[in-house]
């Protein structure tokens, strides 16, 4: 019986050295990689997530334990995965929206997402609305992220998702929106299904629509 | 008695050597890394390389060779007066002249009434240019807020009519597109009687925010910077790299990308048009790295802001920046130390242009009538700073001394009374300075009440706007004004 909160308590730690050797262990004690991933490193990218909306860990420190967990997983789990065991929470398309160049805080999302189990399809920054939506066709995501940071560029959200809209998509996506000036008020005028002001907040409204 | 335009320069955060060091650095980046850029500017980059720019059009790259690019930001003026429609508030930019005024693109405001925050408004924006055009201490109105109210192709035309209407301060803004900035042109030509007065004395003026730092030139921004220039518009060279996500984490890192990122802005514009009025843009920033926020009330923010100066004078290029922001939520204690620290390193620092210094809270979200109130009081404050101390005969005042030694009273000599009402900052009566006993009696207000009751009391004065009845009407005819 391997110690999966180990495993999570020391990514939380920055103890990368013993993660890899926890893991390892586990792996030899013939655990599945799936209970690995789900038990121990989401565990603890989850605890990370909960400290980063307490402002309890620096962003750069979020970000350096993200990255990591991501290489474990590549390396070490990945060939005995199944597909959708990395995926539970299904599929995202994410864009900054038309006019705004801004992709910080986007792509803090998105490795937060990644980090708790979803696919995640980037489109970057300055994304037309006609590009969004031939992604959704494309790919069939089951949500939609849409992230501006200036003022100016806000609008942008709302004629991207009457877009989706005219375009017949609405109904098959969820739609999550964010970024510095977004609030739940902006959220509920332009018909998103959600907002969160912080990319934890963000992770867990997703896994609340996926379910 | 408002102290515009005084001298600053007695705060320099960087010495003489450290400078020479920045902008060296500054170049051996544009040399080395040179700018990436956005599709689209084609005309732009074969320009470039007529002026001896390197374009490495598979990797996307622009490298700035230091002879040439010095070469042209040479040409830059070293003065660039913005001019005030009534000639009371001209902005002469040059060496550590200081002006301090409004800025932003805010969302929100807290209502006058209700205290509350809710979107911002058009109304809002004319009510906020009719109360700076009367607060003395704020030199110049760049439009503080969105208009929230109105579809967003109507934002050109309405935000410069809404400013020009209500102050004749100078007006400055961003333009959301290329027709924006023709749109914008032709009202103030109206406004100017025509295109060539308007020229003459531009009172408008236009920011573009050129770079994506780091080290990256937008498309759509630089095509309004250029056509600015083309026209003879004076252009805020716009860009705001943040410490730690867009600039290195490190200050001196921070200053030197932005002062390469400036001069590359500069030398771009006198391509098309040499001597043309710019303003160097940089406002070093920092992010707040425990949720990505932008920290602009950090004391470093002052301290940056203060260096960029400097570097900008060193290249002889008037400066345009920031101080006055806060994190802060509502008009308080934070939002108080956070921007009388910001602003007076700013003014002390001898920055030209500087704005957001009045009105804003929360990250740049939000603006309060009330702030711009105390706002003015704070700038009064870091102007009169600047203003030094006279120690001509008539300050020492020995006759003065003689003779209240002998016998006479201060209080009562001919002296105090020519000089009680000048030597010492006389502020717009948002600071209190009542005994207990009055202040309790007249409703043991904070200074956010007081300042709101300032502030309602000049916006009920009924003093005329600055659009003539004809002027408006032809306006009207051409665009849907929504005021």
């Amino acid at each position: 019986m391997s110690d999966f909160v180990q495993i999570a308590e020391n990514l939380v730690a920055g103890n990368k050295p013993r993660v890899r050797e926890l893991v390892q262990l586990a792996l030899d004690q013939g655990e599945s990689a799936k209970k690995i991933l789900d038990e121990g490193l989401m565990k603890g990218m989850g605890i990370v997530g909960g400290m980063m909306e307490r402002e309890e860990i620096m962003i750069p420190e979020v970000l350096d334990v993200a990255q990591f967990m991501s290489h474990v997983i590549n390396e070490m789990l990945k060939p005995l995965l199944l597909e959708g065991d990395m995926n539970p929470y299904g599929k995202v398309v994410f864009a900054t929206v038309q006019g705004d160049v801004h992709d910080i805080g986007k792509n803090l999302v998105i490795m937060m997402l990644e980090g708790a189990g979803f696919q995640v399809i980037d489109l970057g920054i300055d994304v037309p609305p006609d590009t969004i939506v031939e992604s959704i066709r494309e790919n069939q995501p089951n949500m939609l992220g849409l992230s501006a940071l200036l003022t100016t560029t806000m609008p942008m959200i709302k004629t991207t998702i009457d877009h989706v809209i005219d375009s017949g998509l609405r109904d098959q996506i969820k739609i999550l929106v964010g970024g510095a000036p977004v609030d739940q008020e902006f959220a509920d005028e332009v018909g998103a299904d959600g907002y969160a002001p912080d990319a934890s907040s963000a992770t867990q409204l997703a896994k609340s629509l996926a379910n | 008695m408002s102290h515009k335009g005084l001298q600053g320069g007695h705060y320099r955060p960087l010495s003489c050597e450290q400078v020479e060091s920045l902008h060296a650095a500054a170049l051996s980046v544009l040399e080395k890394t040179g700018f990436s850029y956005e599709a689209g500017l084609d005309e732009t980059l074969e320009m470039m390389e007529e002026f001896g720019m390197r374009v490495d059009r598979g990797d996307s790259r622009i490298y700035f060779p230091r002879e040439q690019l010095m070469e042209l930001v040479s040409k830059a003026p070293k003065r660039v007066v913005l001019y005030s429609r009534d000639g009371k508030n001209d902005l002469y930019l040059e060496d550590d002249r200081v002006y301090l005024g409004t800025g932003g693109a805010a969302i929100k405001i807290l209502d006058l009434e209700t205290g509350e925050a809710r979107h911002t408004t058009l109304q809002d924006l004319y009510s906020l240019g009719r109360l700076v055009d009367q607060l003395d201490n704020i030199h110049f109105f760049l439009r503080p807020c969105i208009p929230k109210d109105i579809p967003e192709a109507l934002y050109d035309e309405n935000v410069f009519y809404a400013c020009l209407k209500s102050t004749a301060k100078h007006v400055m803004a961003g333009v959301n597109d290329f027709d924006g900035f023709h749109k914008m042109m032709d009202i103030a030509s109206m406004v100017a009687g025509d295109l060539e007065n308007l020229k003459a004395r531009p009172f408008v003026s236009v920011i573009a925010s050129f770079a994506i730092s780091p080290m990256r030139l937008c498309t759509h921004s630089t095509r309004i910077m250029l056509e600015a220039v083309r026209h003879q518009i004076p252009v805020a060279l716009s860009c705001a790299p943040m410490a730690g996500v867009s600039s290195p984490i490190t200050m001196a890192g921070t200053l030197v990308q932005t002062h390469a990122e400036q001069l590359a802005g500069i030398a771009i514009c006198q391509m098309i048009q040499p001597g043309a009025a710019v303003l160097y843009g940089g406002i070093p920033g920092r992010a707040n790295l425990w949720n990505l926020g932008y920290q602009g009330g950090s004391v470093e923010c002052g301290m940056m802001n203060a260096a960029i100066h400097q570097l900008a004078d060193h290249i002889k290029v008037p400066n345009y920046n920031s101080s006055g922001l806060t994190d802060a939520k509502i008009p308080d204690a934070q939002a108080g130390w956070e921007k009388a620290m910001t602003t007076m390193l700013a003014a002390m620092g001898g920055s030209n242009y500087v704005h957001h210094a009045a009105g804003m809270l929360n990250c740049m979200i939000t603006v309060a009538h009330e702030q711009f109130v105390i706002d003015d009081e704070i700038i009064g404050l870091s102007c009169k700073v600047l203003a030094g101390i006279p120690t001509d005969p008539e300050h020492l005042a020995l006759d003065v001394i003689d003779d209240a030694a002998r016998g006479a009273d201060f209080i009562k000599s001919a002296h105090t009374m020519k000089y009680m009402k000048t030597e010492y900052f006389a502020g717009n009566g948002v600071t209190d300075t009542k005994n207990l006993d009055k202040w309790i009696n007249a409703g043991s207000l904070d200074a956010w009440k007081r300042a709101r009751d300032i502030a309602k009391k000049i916006l009920a004065r009924s003093t005329s706007d600055y659009m003539p009845a004809e002027i408006d009407s032809a306006i009207r005819k051409k665009y849907d004004i929504r005021l």
